[in-house]
């Protein structure tokens, strides 16, 4: 619908206040005008009336003083003396030069004493309840007329045409309405280009928005450094558009890496099937193919593991279970787990393991300190030592767990916790690791509201350090239907 | 025709062995960069398959370096199959790109093809005279009639057959049809020439003293 569009709203309600005004502006103007030239011969009437009145010879006393002035003169006044009267307005009004001006005289019966030739037919005779001493004017058609009762009972009466005003009035009329009409025009012109201007970055914003929608993510609005109410708003579009992205290729990257991770085993059970089948072989070469089947098959298998963990790790807020977990408990159940593999190569293990009580999913926290021991026994020197502790401290309880290995180059160290990222890439895919495990301890450690460090100076080994919430002696987590609050439980 | 195959994953590099070696080609292996520049700068190979991620050197290095000396044609294999990665190998020098995961017939079948480009066969069949071979079915024929011919007969031939009208040393025959395990006696090959002579006829391979075998284009 077209008048949904805010550009025609605008445009609607522009249009129509706009009217009004000039509506309302055109109208007075013409009122104005046709008061003005009202007045103007109004007052041009009752001069000449006023002048009718006038000794006739300037400078003499008039030769009818008691016919002009209230009270009306006593007894008869001689017709003679009323017929010279008459007369004598007669010939003041044919001297005086009102243009199309006419004058009627009435008797007090009504009838009509004396009128000029130019007078119109059936001038009413003004009513006698209107009667009154001065002079009154009165608009009748095309007519302007003012009269004045006189004492003994005359009517006097001065009129106009003015039709040569009412048809200026009708010009002024189409004036203001050509006037008008065009300046109406002109607005709404004018209204439709702000109202574009306006929009216009509206109309950036959301083509830009559409492209983005289509998939280019890599678009941005074009933003004028102005800090109108519209760039102000490209400008947190953008920003959103700048996070959304990050995000897509966050996902695309680890959808990248995880379908990377699959090929190559996928690709050592097709060539290998693909090989074993090409002929007939011997009992030892199908198991030798079997056996590097079920080797690519278990690492796609952890991979997967590792992957589906991670998928419910970034989906889940908390972790499922919360219940009271001492860290050096888990911590030593994993190294009895990892002891065989470290005594392997000759690792010894130094463990200092003092009660560090935290909250939380046991599964999950021991699946941390396994993958750091099972890290630190896989990167540390032959022969070498890996230190355990945990401890409670400040409000957290800590695991450190750290390796005489070659340690993490100082470029490597933020990057330790990406997702597929592997410092060591020949010795990690050889032995079948998929570069996830640390992504999971971070990802279980940040649901937990722990953090991960990992530091390491060159050469001298690597140590990671996982500080979780301490849960407090007489237990000061409080635990709700709706999930787990911590009180007292900062740093 | 012998193959260098690079590869870190043990079961895969297996696999694509145990598949040439099963077509007659002579196979070294490579698990890592470092080796397999060496033993790709030290012999003469008919074509590398290279990873590209390996350890130490990885596929992009090693190539680079390689092309500095030789100019094998090199078959790339990688996990990544972005268009910028599919670039990136056959600007670096290879000579054509796999996407892991294939098929063993596709790589056999691109190896081949390599290989006939290499010495500037545009089929896969050669022609000398009435003998025809067919390089992909790995069969000769003598006007329409297959011969029997053992493994290593054939790919005698084949070699042959590739360089015709030009001299190759004994030293070249040996290390193409020969891996770096084998430690067969280099007058082995008097006894698979003269065989072969016994088999398709005596002038099709002529002997150049001090230089080596040459397989004669007929007028």
């Amino acid at each position: 619908m077209i008048f949904q569009s805010i550009r025609w709203r605008l445009q609607l309600w522009h249009g129509l206040l706009l009217l009004v005004v000039l509506t309302g502006f055109g109208i007075t103007a013409w009122r104005v005008a046709r008061d003005s030239y009202w007045r103007q011969t109004d007052a041009e009437l009752q001069e000449t009336l006023d002048r009718l009145l006038r000794p006739p010879v300037p400078g003499r006393p008039h030769p009818f003083p008691p016919l002009l002035e209230p009270p009306p003169p006593p007894g008869e006044i001689s017709e003679q003396a009323l017929n010279g009267f008459r007369a004598m307005l007669m010939l003041n009004m044919r001297s005086s030069n009102v243009k199309n001006g006419y004058l009627v005289l009435w008797r007090a019966d009504g009838s009509v004493a004396a009128q000029t030739g130019s007078t119109p037919r059936e001038v009413p005779r003004p009513r006698d309840s209107i009667r009154q001493a001065s002079a009154t004017g009165r608009a009748r058609g095309e007519y302007r007329e003012f009269y004045r009762f006189l004492p003994f009972g005359d009517v006097l009466l001065v009129g106009r045409s003015v039709a040569p005003e009412l048809a200026a009035l009708d010009t002024v009329k189409l004036w203001l309405l050509a006037a008008g009409v065009t300046i109406w025009l002109l607005g709404l012109a004018g209204g439709w280009w702000l109202t574009t201007r306006a929009l216009h970055t509206v109309d950036v914003i959301s083509e830009t928005a559409e492209k983005i929608a289509a998939g280019d993510l890599s678009r941005r609005i074009e933003v004028a450094n102005t800090d109108s109410e519209l760039d102000r708003l490209a400008n947190v579009l953008n920003a959103t558009f700048a996070r959304l992205e990050h995000a897509f290729e966050q996902q695309a990257q680890f959808t990248a890496d995880a379908s990377h991770e699959l090929r190559t085993p996928i690709a050592v059970v097709l060539t290998q099937t693909q090989s074993a089948l090409a002929r007939e072989r011997s009992a030892a070469e199908y198991r030798e193919a079997l056996e590097a089947c079920a080797r690519a098959a278990q690492r796609m298998r952890k991979l997967v593991e590792s992957l589906l963990q991670l998928a419910r790790l970034d989906a889940e807020e908390e972790p499922a279970r919360r219940e009271p977990v001492d860290l050096s408990f888990v911590a030593g159940e994993c190294l009895e787990f990892v002891r065989p593999m470290a005594e392997l190569r000759g690792i010894s293990i130094d463990a200092d393991l003092q009660r560090a009580q935290c909250f939380g999913d046991p599964e999950q926290l021991s699946q941390v300190a396994t993958n750091l021991l099972a890290n630190a026994v896989q990167f540390n020197r032959e022969a070498g030592v890996i230190h355990v502790s945990t401890f409670a401290e400040n409000g957290t309880a800590q695991l450190i767990v750290s390796d005489t290995g070659n340690g993490i180059p100082p470029e490597d160290l933020r990057r330790v916790f990406d997702r597929f990222y592997r410092v060591d890439k020949s010795r990690s895919r050889a032995s079948g690791r998929s570069g996830l495990g640390l992504a999971i301890c971070k990802s279980i450690v940040e649901a937990h509201s722990g953090t991960i460090v990992a530091a390491s100076s060159d050469g001298a080994g690597a140590t990671f350090t996982v500080s979780l919430p301490a849960l407090q002696e007489g237990g000061k987590r409080v635990h709700t239907s709706g999930g787990t609050h911590t009180l007292g439980s900062g740093v | 025709m012998r193959v260098l195959v690079v590869e870190d994953e043990p079961d895969l590099r297996g696999s694509i062995a145990r598949a040439l070696r099963d077509d007659q080609y002579a196979v070294d292996e490579a698990g890592d960069g470092e080796e397999g520049l060496y033993k790709a700068e030290s012999a003469a190979y008919d074509a590398i398959v290279l990873d590209i991620m390996l350890p130490g050197l990885d596929g992009f290095q090693l190539l680079e370096r390689l092309r500095r000396t030789r100019k094998t044609p090199v078959l790339m294999l990688t996990a990544r199959d972005s268009v910028k990665d599919r670039v990136r190998g056959l600007d670096s020098g290879a000579d054509d790109y796999l996407v892991k995961p294939f098929d063993l017939d596709e790589l056999l079948a691109r190896l081949r093809a390599l290989i006939r480009r290499a010495a500037n066969r545009a089929t896969s069949s050669i022609d000398i005279g009435a003998i025809r071979i067919d390089t992909a079915a790995r069969v000769v024929t003598r006007a329409g009639e297959p011969i029997a011919l053992t493994a290593r007969e054939y790919t005698l031939v084949e070699f042959l057959a590739l360089h015709a009208g030009s001299v190759v040393s004994r030293a070249d025959l040996y290390e193409h049809l020969f891996d770096e395990n084998d430690n067969t006696l280099s007058n082995l090959l008097d006894v698979h020439v003269s065989n072969v002579r016994r088999k398709l006829g005596e002038r099709l391979i002529t002997t150049r003293r001090g230089h080596g075998y040459c397989m004669e284009i007929p007028e």
